[in-house]
């Protein structure tokens, strides 16, 4: 694919691609921008290589989540080392870091980012992929990286736990949670 | 896929959210032609280490060849220390100088500076023995012929008293023999 064309397909999928990158550094917008650049800086130095193994998205997302992860590890390195000093940043929460914007957003949304991120991280990306960005959970299991029997255990335990968690929060969407049966959650 | 009734809850609230972060995302453009602007200056300062490994590489390798041909060279040009120290003979001649001005006309000699320093010492020995008898001989007979000055003060007059001495079967007469002429 010519560098042009794949530029063309990637500023396509930038607003899917940043919701991911945002999901992969927990909801901070700046680690987000930051490891979608060093995303970019990669493709073009042909660090990461689109091979046609699979969809352009699955493998812009399994890339977008490796370097998440590797640029966690150096924010981890990195504040391990300036402990005693002031460089340790306070939070890691979109809402504490931009208050305007979470002033915006409703209490039901900031109640639901509770409860994900009370998650863990394979149940929230795997619900994430599925319901954000509108993958199968097969597409999800590439971008993972793990089976899709995995994959699908991790879908149905997230979706348990996310409802669990929002009945604790007493969050009222207008529909009462435990009244509605639910065919696909794992009893 | 078909979703059910807590699941379509759960994307109501995703895409709520995706709405949401997509106001805040930053524009494609912006972040692109950044990274297209990084991997200059990240290969250029890639480039300057690789330079400056390669530069420290290549004067290491130089200096331990260099190193190598020298240690070659002394091994090859060390002579046989035990054939030198039994064969005197086979020293080469060196002209007769005084003891003092034999280093210097070691230093003169540039096929010297090749042999290492040891070696160097040991055939200077050699060649001050050899060159012994005239230069030792005479030193040894001015050494036995000297005399302190103050001897004479070691000399008394009971000299001959206390050398001498009497035998144990001899009479009193007899042994006035021994004494000095004053005390007869």
């Amino acid at each position: 694919m010519d560098i042009l064309e794949l530029q063309a397909e990637l500023e396509k999928l930038h607003g899917a691609s940043f919701g991911w990158a945002l999901s992969c550094c927990r909801r901070d917008r700046s680690d987000a921008e930051e490891v979608l650049q060093i995303v970019y800086l990669k493709i073009l130095e042909g660090k990461a290589r689109y091979r046609g193994e699979s969809s352009l998205k699955t493998w812009l997302f399994a890339v977008i989540r490796k370097t998440a992860i590797t640029e966690q590890r150096k924010r981890l390195l990195r504040a391990l080392k300036s402990m005693a000093g002031p460089g340790v940043r306070p939070t890691r929460n979109a809402f504490a870091a931009e208050p305007v914007l979470a002033l915006e957003r409703s209490e039901a949304q900031q109640q639901f980012q509770t409860a994900l991120e009370r998650l863990p991280a394979r149940q929230r990306e795997v619900l994430h992929l599925v319901f954000y960005e509108d993958l199968t959970v097969r597409e999800a299991a590439n971008v993972m990286g793990v089976s899709i029997g995995s994959a699908r255990q991790h879908y149905e335990r997230g979706k348990k736990h996310l409802r669990e968690s929002l009945d604790r929060e007493e969050l009222d969407y207008g529909i009462d949670w435990k009244r509605k049966a639910n065919p696909s959650a794992v009893s | 896929m078909e979703l059910t009734g807590n699941e379509k809850r759960i994307q109501a609230l995703f895409l709520e959210l995706k709405f949401a972060e997509a106001c805040v995302a930053p524009e494609f453009g912006s972040l692109w032609n950044r990274a297209a602007a990084t991997p200059a200056a990240s290969s250029s300062v890639f480039k300057l280490s690789f330079a400056l490994a390669m530069s420290f590489a290549v004067i290491a390798l130089f200096s331990l060849v260099l190193w190598s041909r020298n240690w070659e060279r002394i091994q090859t040009s060390t002579p046989d220390v035990g054939a030198v120290a039994y064969q005197p003979g086979a020293l080469p001649v060196v002209p007769a100088v005084a003891p003092g001005s034999t280093q210097f006309a070691i230093a003169e000699q540039p096929q010297r500076m090749k042999v290492n320093r040891s070696v160097r010492r040991l055939v200077t020995r050699h060649r001050l023995d050899a060159n012994a008898p005239s230069v030792v001989i005479p030193e040894a007979v001015a050494i036995s012929g000297w005399r302190s000055p103050t001897a004479m003060l070691l000399q008394s007059p009971a000299d001959d008293m206390l050398t001498s001495l009497p035998q144990l079967d001899l009479g009193v007469r007899d042994l006035k023999t021994f004494l000095p002429e004053t005390l007869q």
